[in-house]
């Protein structure tokens, strides 16, 4: 249904999509700040997770409680790969997104069984059991104390170790990743899930293959929160299991939820905005580090509250503002 | 491994699983009224210690402190139920689980500006050495943890069925229409379910928290592991749900011994994530088949 909206009004995902790549690239132009860059890469990882999960939980319908899981398995066989037995960063990247994807197939059987309730917490026990993995097998992923020192990506012989670099490195990917999923929502595929979504007995009575639909989305959703990771681990170049818990899996959630199920714009705009809130600082000048300090101290409040607010007053989300705007606009070009 | 030795990882293991017991049943009582999951459930244990401490830094006396943290935890969960839930009812079951993580967050992050971030411990109810058992050493907190259990399992047992309230909450739990038509305040019902539920989380906070100590991010683990405890028993039938949570607590000990403690944690989550594939209905509950 939004896909056929979506045509009438004048922003067209794609040409939103142009907008967002020259944002992207006027960045490092305005600013060669390094902590800008980094804030903004941390921005550009979450976007490429937030995709993902707006594919499976907010078109598909099936939630997801460990999606940081996902998250955390790519980046720490990119940077066992590349910094322990020293493959080149490529061969990490996509050993991660790979190994993610495996881990999605997993976790997807279950889903094929459980709804709702159960869904929610057979995947938050999958987090749960990948965090106490992540913690105890330090000959991999170095225990509670992290890993660092993760070389920076290299592509073709060219390392990329600048922070314009890693910048445009993550955004790149961040912008293909929302190409592709784009492309999915307008054609069957996004289609079938939005059935799905409506009602899966419905979409069986319409011949569409809902156990292989469900198995596909939940294998990309995880390959690209996997991809996210490996991007995180070598742009940053230190994990450590805290980054990757229920906490973060929870939080992925929340930015679905307020960006709105059924949106990808919305969630998109949700995973910018949550993720500069404790780095606002970095954007604003003239903030003090104490109302930083405040915010960051409040932000789980801040996340639980906005979610809850969302799902009783806005069920669409900022989704749904922006389909109303934009519908009005398309009204008054006719008129 | 002596005779004695594993009778101390047995009852190592029936001290955490009557926890377990408490928090699931909690998940058991609101399922029944509701069909809805929970997910704030372990932050109640977490206030259930936290509050008990924070009330008896205040000067009240320990088992006075233990009935206010008790008493508040459930007029939270009543008071949760009647704000962001009640109009809510008939919605999605996912937009109910996200109301209730939603909560969990809010509570627990709370917990930690109103108790600060540090570990809160608390006196035993009765100090003293431990008592020996057949060889093995049995601390008085885990004999006032198993008796405040006992008590806690009769009295809602008392209440399913020898009390009108309990009659409405089974017949809530058969068919919330049905019980309507028959003049059943539901909602009434609903709110009381998620105020027992609060006070049995809280319970089992406060009574452990003299030997395990607490702090304002106990929560989530101790639900997760709940949760497990119910559905292993079955979830919606409270006595399979404690003999879940022992079993619970007696495998994760077990895995101790014979295993290692590396993945302790691991144990029941993997429990969990088994008998969620094979077998949702729990250990003692009949398969249901859905309508189309």
């Amino acid at each position: 249904m939004s896909g056929v909206k979506g045509s009438r009004t004048l922003m067209t995902p794609h040409l939103a999509l142009i907008a967002a790549a020259v944002a992207v690239a006027a960045v490092p132009l305005l600013t060669p700040d390094r902590y800008v860059l980094k804030v903004l890469v941390y921005v550009g990882v979450n976007v490429i997770v937030i995709a993902g999960l707006a594919l499976l939980f907010g078109h598909a319908g099936q939630i997801s409680m460990g999606h940081a899981a996902f998250v955390g398995i790519g980046a720490y066989t990119s940077a066992y790969l590349v910094k322990t037995l020293g493959a080149p960063w490529l061969v990490g990247a996509i050993a991660a997104t790979m190994l993610a994807a495996a881990g999605g197939l997993v976790l997807a059987l279950p889903a094929l069984r459980l709804r709702g309730h159960y869904l929610a917490m057979a995947t938050l026990g999958f987090n749960e059991i990948m965090y106490v993995v992540f913690r105890e097998a330090r000959a991999v992923t170095g225990g509670n104390d992290g890993l660092g020192g993760i070389p920076y990506p290299e592509v073709a012989g060219l390392r990329i170790d600048t922070p314009v670099g890693v910048y445009l490195l993550v955004w790149g990917v961040a912008l293909l990743t929302l190409l592709l999923v784009t492309n999915i929502l307008r054609s069957r595929p996004g289609r079938a899930m939005r059935a799905l979504h409506a009602t899966e007995n419905g979409a069986l009575a319409c011949g569409i293959d809902t156990v292989g639909l469900k198995i596909r989305t939940f294998a990309l959703s995880a390959a690209l929160a996997g991809l996210a990771g490996a991007l995180y681990a070598h742009g940053v170049g230190f994990i450590s299991p805290t980054t990757f818990g229920l906490d973060q899996s929870v939080i992925y959630v929340a930015i679905v939820v307020v960006g709105g199920a059924g949106s990808l714009a919305g969630p998109v705009l949700a995973a910018v905005a949550l993720t500069l809130l404790p780095y606002a600082d970095a954007l604003v000048p003239g903030l003090t580090k104490e109302t930083i300090a405040v915010m960051q101290d409040w932000e789980a409040d801040i996340y639980g509250l906005a979610m809850i607010a969302v799902v009783i007053f806005a069920p669409a989300g900022i989704g749904g503002l922006l389909r109303r705007a934009s519908a009005r606009r398309a009204g008054e070009v006719r008129g | 491994m002596d005779a004695a030795e594993f009778f101390q990882y047995v009852i190592a293991g029936l001290k955490s699983g009557s926890i377990y017991a408490l928090v699931a049943l909690g998940f058991t009582v609101v399922y029944g009224a509701t069909g809805i999951i929970n997910f704030a459930q372990g932050e109640f244990f977490m206030l259930g210690g936290v509050l008990a401490v924070w009330f008896h830094s205040l000067g009240l006396p320990l088992p006075v402190a233990g009935i206010a943290a008790v008493a508040a935890t459930a007029l939270l969960g009543v008071v949760f139920e009647r704000v962001a839930l009640r109009r809510q009812r008939s919605a999605n079951p996912l937009v109910l689980v996200i109301i209730t993580i939603g909560a969990s967050m809010v509570i627990k992050s709370l917990a930690r500006h109103l108790f600060g971030p540090d570990e809160l411990s608390l006196q035993e109810f009765t100090p003293g050495p431990s008592i020996d058992v057949a060889g093995a050493a049995v601390e008085r907190q885990a004999l006032w943890v198993w008796g405040l259990t006992i008590v806690a399992v009769l009295v809602l047992a008392w209440l399913y069925r020898r009390t009108k309230l309990g009659r409405a909450m089974r017949a809530c739990s058969i068919s919330h229409d049905a019980a309507r038509l028959m003049g059943i305040d539901t909602a009434r019902v609903v709110m009381v379910s998620f105020g027992i539920a609060a006070a049995l989380g809280a319970l089992g906070g406060f009574a452990v928290t003299p030997l395990t100590q607490t702090s304002w991010d106990a929560g989530a683990a101790i639900g997760v592991k709940g949760f497990a405890a119910a559905i292993l028993g079955g979830l919606g039938n409270p006595v399979a749900t404690v003999i879940g949570g022992l079993v619970l607590g007696l495998l994760e000990s077990l895995s101790v011994a014979f295993l290692s403690s590396t993945y302790k944690d691991a144990i029941s989550l993997l429990v969990l994530l088994v008998v969620l594939f094979v077998r949702p209905q729990g250990l003692f509950g009949k398969a249901r088949r859905g309508k189309v």
